[in-house]
């Protein structure tokens, strides 16, 4: 029994808090709020530098050929200050479907780059009205003398630091298929005001985009939920950097704010409203933990423990954050303070790439729950 | 991470298996699990269980060979705690015996007092009780007023103990009690090795809420114990119940599993019991209700594991066991509660009219006890607020 990250990994975590703290934490953050979206390029190269681009990326492609639980800290430490970008995006969804599906040369034009910090790439999977796993696109995807032409309008699509391509979907006659489309190559991009402004998202045009296709066509849905199991498990422990910074800034107010002539966490409704908190990172943290090593090593159970740790970090976040909002009282409710920052990055991840709901109906298809098809009696009348 | 046994460890559990299977009580394997009602019946039965743990080495398995034990490691113990779960087994009647008072007999007891009791609480001839909560001293152990006054040579001992489990069965209470009014909180506290069968020790069962009778109120009147009942000093007793409370290192294990269990027979339930021809599972709120608790649970028992991992690289365990404790507890109030509201009208009935084959209305009942015993989730979260987060000690403390 060992159920803890490696020396090496906890060495790696120091350096990449060192880092951030350098950066001065949420400033970077907070500096996209304030319009300075040139602050990424920087914090791109820097996390490059450090070898983190690389963590993923096989040898083969000038990568470290590492797996998911070498991402944990990596992901808990930028979480922990917000860091916008789309690093998730990259690491944990574009670089598994490329690992995964992309042809050889595909692989070597993408994958060298993004291990080097030269490229990063975005997911355009969403569309207006239409959910996580709908029936198809009413984005198309026709067939050309050298390749596909993709139109249509995606949403929800993350832009900061200027993805170089886009890992996209559209419906082909063969039923909904991925594809890879040059940044250059998209038609028009409109900014669309979030919940999170620490981050960008955006609405894609694509017209007669030409796109190469990546995997197999009609194959999209299955290939982006066997990459979402890498992107869950990488945006929980991202979650729970953020959890973590939310206990340790809640511990020290409480022990510093005086009223009634003591520190207020001493009132046991303070102390043990912390020590909910608490509870939860703990729960979240292991559960974390568990989903990437299941993800790593391929698990059977890989499916369950990423949907439940998805679940429940996802909800533990937004209570973290709310309930620290409410420990630190009026200031809690201002701008000045982080604590709102993370709230609104808690409700960003609810709903991005999947849901609670989603996760939980995973997990239990998972784990067998509902028999293959219930007939249903009609219900008597009585 | 790694959540592989070693083969040393298989091969304990395969052994462990083995003798389970051939030593369990008639039909208990295959399910039938009925423990006799009446007291007497029932204290024999459990006692000829301890007696069939002792003959086979499992009744004691992380105390030193010496003294009967296996020198268990932490892993065996838990492993251990999984298989007793897995089958079901008997409650150990003797558990406050083997798990805490004999261990802190043999770090600080006196040789006589080692001769005289380690081995008859292993075999179960000697089954024990622990006198510690009082009326008005429940979480705040040091407030209690149990007094105990030399007179002739002996110790007189007056006063009223609560929430004493197994003392109606029991022969000896480990008691806490007062040698002299001081003031500090945790000064002239004396533990006494106390002989229950004496005329000045009366007990009187509780009836807890879900008809079964687990605790005691106990009465002493004049009880008497000799210099050699004290463990340790004199006035030192503090010292000691810290000494006892330290033994308990992988007490929690069982409780996880055993959480784990009741959910699958949540689980069970959900799948085998119809409401209007259409399984409760296949009712949406079920199944999200069901995925939220599984993940809770879950994520214990991986909270669970990873403080093992902790305690295996430390040597120790820290306060985290306050963590353990405290959602496990909780998590098992909220599991029953929702047994109970997924059932719906059927749910009122109980016991063999249950719409279920096992009694979920019972363990909803029992499940009030979890976060009450071995220190309510209040004071739980207390330790977990100042001894993990460092947050100031309420006053008074």
């Amino acid at each position: 029994m060992d159920f803890a990250l490696s020396e090496e990994q906890e060495l790696f975590r120091t350096a990449i808090r060192k880092y951030m703290t350098d950066l001065g934490k949420t400033d970077i953050a907070r500096s996209i709020i304030d319009g300075k979206l040139e602050s990424i390029t920087r914090v791109t190269s820097g996390l490059a530098e450090m070898g983190i681009s690389a963590i993923p990326i096989p040898e083969e492609q000038d990568g470290l050929g590492l797996g998911a639980l070498d991402l944990v800290p990596v992901f808990e430490e930028t979480g922990r200050v917000l860091l916008p970008g789309i690093q998730l995006e990259t690491l944990a969804l574009a670089v598994p479907l490329l690992n995964a599906y992309g042809t050889q040369v595909q692989k070597s034009n993408w994958l060298t780059k993004v291990a080097t910090g030269e490229s990063t790439i975005s997911v355009a999977w969403y569309e207006q009205n239409r959910g996580l796993t709908p029936k198809s696109f009413s984005a198309i995807a026709a067939k050309t003398t050298s390749g596909y032409a993709v139109t249509g309008t995606k949403t929800l699509v993350s832009v900061l630091g200027n993805p170089d391509i886009f890992v996209t979907a559209a419906q082909t006659a063969e039923g909904k298929s991925l594809f890879l489309i040059k940044a250059s190559d998209v038609a028009s991009q409109k900014i669309l005001p979030g919940i999170d402004e620490t981050q960008q998202i955006a609405q894609l045009t694509f017209d007669q985009a030409p796109a190469e296709l990546l995997g197999e066509p009609g194959e999209a849905a299955q290939m982006l939920d066997n990459a979402l199991l890498h992107f869950n498990a990488a945006l929980c422990s991202s979650m729970v950097g953020g959890m973590d910074e939310l206990v340790h800034t809640t511990t020290e107010y409480a022990k510093i704010r005086i009223q009634f002539n003591q520190p207020i966490g001493r009132f046991q409704a303070v102390k043990h409203g912390i020590v909910n908190m608490k509870l939860d990172l703990e729960t979240a943290r292991s559960l974390s933990y568990y989903a990437a090593w299941a993800v790593e090593n391929n698990t059977e159970d890989k499916e369950t423990a990423v949907h439940s740790a998805r679940s429940f970090v996802s909800k533990a976040y937004i209570k973290a954050a709310a309930d620290s909002i409410q420990l630190h009282g009026g200031i809690g409710f201002t701008e000045e303070l982080d604590v709102q920052l993370y709230l609104k990055r808690a409700r960003y991840y609810e709903n991005y790439f999947g849901s609670v709901r989603d996760s939980r109906k995973k997990a239990a298809r998972a784990l067998g729950w509902h028999t293959k098809s219930t007939k249903q009696h009609p219900v008597p009348v009585s | 991470m790694n959540f592989t046994f070693t083969k040393k460890e298989e091969k304990f559990r395969g052994e462990l298996r083995a003798w389970l299977e051939t030593n369990l009580p008639t039909g208990w394997l295959e399910g039938d699990r009925q423990l006799p009602k009446d007291p007497q019946h029932y204290s024999q039965f459990l006692r000829d269980w301890q007696r069939a743990l002792y003959e086979g080495g499992w009744a004691a398995i992380a105390w030193p060979k010496e003294y009967g034990g296996r020198d268990a490691t932490l892993m065996e113990e838990i492993i251990y705690h999984q298989e007793m779960v897995r089958v079901q087994s008997p409650p150990l009647i003797n558990y406050i015996g083997i798990h805490m008072v004999a261990p802190t007999l043999m770090q600080m007891g006196t040789d006589s007092q080692k001769d005289e009791f380690i081995e008859k609480i292993l075999t179960g001839e000697q089954v024990w009780s622990q006198g510690y909560s009082e009326p008005s001293a429940g979480s705040d152990l040091s407030a209690i007023q149990t007094m105990a006054v030399k007179k002739d040579g002996k110790w007189v001992i007056n006063g009223q103990k609560v929430w004493t489990s197994f003392a109606h069965l029991a022969d000896r209470c480990f008691l806490l009690t007062k040698t002299e009014k001081s003031e500090g909180k945790h000064d002239g506290i004396t533990v006494f090795l106390l002989d229950m069968h004496q005329p000045g020790v009366e007990t009187v069962p509780i009836v807890q809420m879900d008809g079964h009778q687990e605790f005691n109120e106990v009465y002493l009147t004049d009880a008497i114990a000799t210099d050699a009942d004290v463990v340790g000093e004199v006035g030192k007793g503090w010292k000691v119940l810290i000494a006892l409370m330290l033994h308990e290192r992988s007490g929690i294990a069982a409780q996880v599993f055993t959480l784990e269990q009741q959910f699958d027979r949540v689980v069970d339930m959900a799948k085998s019991v119809q409401v209007c021809g259409v399984s409760l599972m296949e009712d949406p709120f079920v199944g999200d209700g069901l995925a939220d608790l599984y993940t809770r649970i879950n994520g214990a028992k991986l909270n669970y594991y990873r403080n093992i991992t902790h305690t295996l690289k430390n040597g120790k365990p820290g306060p985290e066991s306050s963590l353990d404790k405290l959602l496990v507890s909780e998590l098992t109030k909220e599991l029953f509660d929702f047994a109970m509201t997924i059932q719906g009208h059927a749910g009122i009935l109980m016991a063999e009219d249950a719409l279920f084959d096992s009694d979920m209305q019972g363990q909803y009942l029992a499940s009030f006890g979890a976060t009450i015993g071995g220190g309510t989730s209040e004071v739980q979260r207390n330790t977990i607020g100042e001894r993990i987060l460092g947050l100031p000690k309420d006053l008074g403390r």
